[in-house]
């Protein structure tokens, strides 16, 4: 087949089409399959095999292919030679929930490049080839490689999403590396390859249960950073209470600073925010560093022989914190109404001890008493105004005794550095 | 391997104009007073690393006739492998005879660069060439079309905390060498032309079963730290060559 210089033949650019959409799947199933955490080896056939696109014997995942195929997809129709770029995010999720974007792979036309004197069918159709060859030799050498390597069910998964656009690179943080892979000239543009892949992993993917445990425990009894009542439940979240919110003992402080701000965003206006909580309760460790822990794509991606395409971005301040009292770890979880009055005992229960801000805290805890369920003996209406008053009595009581608190408090603190 | 068959090869790059020629210079570290295995696995795997990365992207299905001018062609496999020695995996063509050829010649390098006394270094080569016709009785002539130089130094470790970090570092240097590998392949700069059937071995090596790699050999040559000026003047001329 010859090209004429200039436009191409209906034909040419069918093909064309044709391998570009072969060289995406292809591409797709390269790199997804290097993350799956074990050795590939694909046999060689003397015989041609038509499924074998580009003389590269690259098995088909057909759960893949499907992904691929549907992140391709513009109003149903697979895309080849689309305008956007096509991009393939690989990302890590530890046990706890936490995810960090590890690379991200992009596949885009550039059409103000072309070269209309390459012969369509055969040269680029190898090209192609040498292109998937080289993608498939430069998969193994990125960091998330060896990550994938290593990545179990007890530490951490690997997981991959796909979606046409421009690559979101912010979340690769700080000094994330860009290498080409390779390009190819067509008539109809430049098709170029590259990686950007994150140079800083500050993520600890296993931490220690133990040393949570501990500094739960010492981080408690501090007057200015114990625990807080946030409450979660927008009826509850009136201006005296969120003036009220303090950082807590484990909370991101440039996370929680939004808290108040954002508190109208929280809860029944989350879209779906209770599918994520049924989905996937996460469970951020206190002692992770900030700023590379991307809780926001955390719901949308999915372990590496699954996928999804969307994406949306839970606001930080949307999270819950509670206390898990049988292994010391701070939790995150997605609010949902039925489990909040339980979660906030828990944790208020011990805000008493907290120092200078008890006066606070303790009309809290009588103000989430008065809106909660009323018990059968004091359901009369008479019975709760004598009850307010006498619960403003013992309020009293313990206001006064609030020295007596305090000093047990220092007592607490003391022991407790005695003990380390 | 002498220095004059070294001059040969380097004289083969610089008379042909439309040769892509590569070079590479780096360090493999090697701990001495270990076992004579660890050394030798940690060259052949560096160079079998690059070497195996340059034959997999020049490498093709095997070409299968039908009819004149018309032929089907096989698929290459590929195959992931982790090196022992080195914090590095690379892919390979997956098949076993043409892994036999390279660990043949490249344990034949390393052999005879372990084999010198005190630090040494040495290059090794993999060139690919292309056949061309003579008059009977002469043999055809080799004309080379590309070369990749990998040019090794041993120097000496002290303990193993430095061969931990050795480890890692010539996984780093090789991470580099490959992606160099695939900037040169994307180039598109040169390959011969395909051939009709009768001159397919004129440009491939025919003889693997199940692949058909662009005709290619290695060679090797290796040199002690008290060279002549002949030896001197040439690893000047490759250092200046990488300084451009």
């Amino acid at each position: 087949m010859k090209v004429a210089a200039g436009e191409l033949s209906t034909e040419e650019r069918q093909n064309l089409d044709k391998f570009t959409k072969s060289l995406f799947l292809k591409s797709a199933q390269i790199i997804v399959q290097s993350r799956l955490g074990e050795k590939i080896h694909t046999k060689c056939n003397p015989q041609h095999a038509s499924t074998d696109l580009f003389n590269l014997a690259i098995k088909d995942l057909p759960e893949v292919q499907s992904e691929t195929k549907k992140a391709l997809s513009v109003c149903g129709e697979v895309m080849s030679c689309s305008q956007l770029p096509f991009c393939v995010e690989i990302s890590l999720r530890t046990v706890e929930g936490d995810t960090m974007t590890l690379e991200t792979w992009c596949l885009g036309v550039l059409a103000d490049q072309k070269d209309s004197t390459l012969r369509v069918t055969y040269t680029i159709y190898n090209r192609m080839g040498t292109l998937l060859k080289s993608l498939v030799s430069i998969t193994r050498i990125t960091p998330a490689y060896k990550l994938s390597r290593r990545q179990g069910p007890d530490s951490y998964v690997i997981c991959y999403r796909m979606y046409l656009g421009e690559p979101q690179l912010h979340s690769l943080g700080e000094g994330y590396n860009q290498v080409k892979v390779g390009q190819l000239s067509t008539p109809i543009g430049t098709l170029q390859v590259s990686v950007s892949y994150r140079t800083k992993m500050t993520i600890s993917p296993q931490p220690s249960s133990k040393d949570n445990s501990i500094m739960l425990k010492s981080d408690h009894f501090r007057p200015d950073n114990g625990p807080k009542n946030v409450r979660s439940q927008i009826d509850d979240l009136t201006s005296s209470l969120s003036e009220t919110i303090k950082v807590g003992a484990f909370a991101d402080s440039r996370k929680t600073s939004l808290a108040p701000s954002d508190a109208n965003l929280v809860f029944p206006d989350v879209p779906f925010s209770s599918l994520l909580t049924s989905r996937y309760p996460t469970q951020q460790s206190p002692s992770s560093p900030t700023g590379d822990i991307l809780s926001s794509i955390l719901n949308q991606n999915s372990p590496v022989n699954r996928t999804s395409n969307t994406s949306s971005t839970p606001p930080a301040s949307s999270v819950e914190r509670k206390e898990d009292s049988d292994n010391g770890n701070i939790t995150t979880t997605r609010c949902t109404s039925s489990s909040i009055n339980e979660d906030f005992i828990l944790v208020d229960l011990k805000t008493p001890f907290a120092g200078s801000n008890a006066n606070s805290d303790l009309g809290l805890f009588y103000k989430e008493c008065q809106t909660a369920p009323p018990l059968h003996g004091c359901c009369e209406e008479p019975t709760v105004a004598e009850q307010v008053g006498d619960l403003a009595s013992q309020l009293k009581v313990f206001e006064s005794n609030l020295q007596e608190y305090d000093n047990m408090l220092s007592s607490l603190c003391d022991s407790e550095n005695g003990n380390e | 391997m002498t220095n004059g068959k070294f001059l040969y090869c380097l004289r083969d790059i610089y008379h042909f104009p439309c040769l892509s020629s590569v070079r590479f210079f780096f360090h493999v570290f090697v701990v001495p007073n270990t076992a004579e295995t660890v050394e030798g696995h940690q060259v052949d795997e560096a160079v079998a690393s690059i070497f195996h990365t340059v034959l997999f992207h020049r490498s093709l299905g095997k070409f299968c006739y039908k009819q004149e001018g018309h032929y089907s062609i096989g698929t290459v496999g590929y195959e992931d492998v982790d090196c022992d020695f080195i914090d590095f995996t690379y892919v390979c063509c997956s098949s076993y005879y043409l892994d036999r050829t390279l660990k043949r010649e490249i344990s034949g390098f390393s052999e005879a660069l372990r084999g010198n006394d005190g630090p040494g270094s040495g290059q090794i080569s993999l060139e690919f060439f292309q056949k061309k016709k003579t008059r009977w009785p002469f043999q055809p002539e080799c004309i080379p079309w590309e070369v990749w130089n990998v040019r090794l130094e041993l120097i000496k470790l002290n303990n193993e905390h430095e061969r931990q970090l050795c480890r890692e570092k010539v996984g780093d240097l090789l991470t580099e060498k490959i992606l160099y590998v695939a900037e040169i392949m994307n180039r598109h700069e040169y390959v011969p032309t395909m051939p009709s059937q009768s001159d397919l071995d004129l440009i491939f090596d025919t003889t693997y079963p199940d692949i058909q790699p662009y005709l290619f050999k290695l060679s090797f040559t290796t040199s002690e730290p008290s060279n002549t000026s002949v030896g001197t003047t040439m690893r000047k001329l490759i250092k200046e060559t990488l300084s451009i």
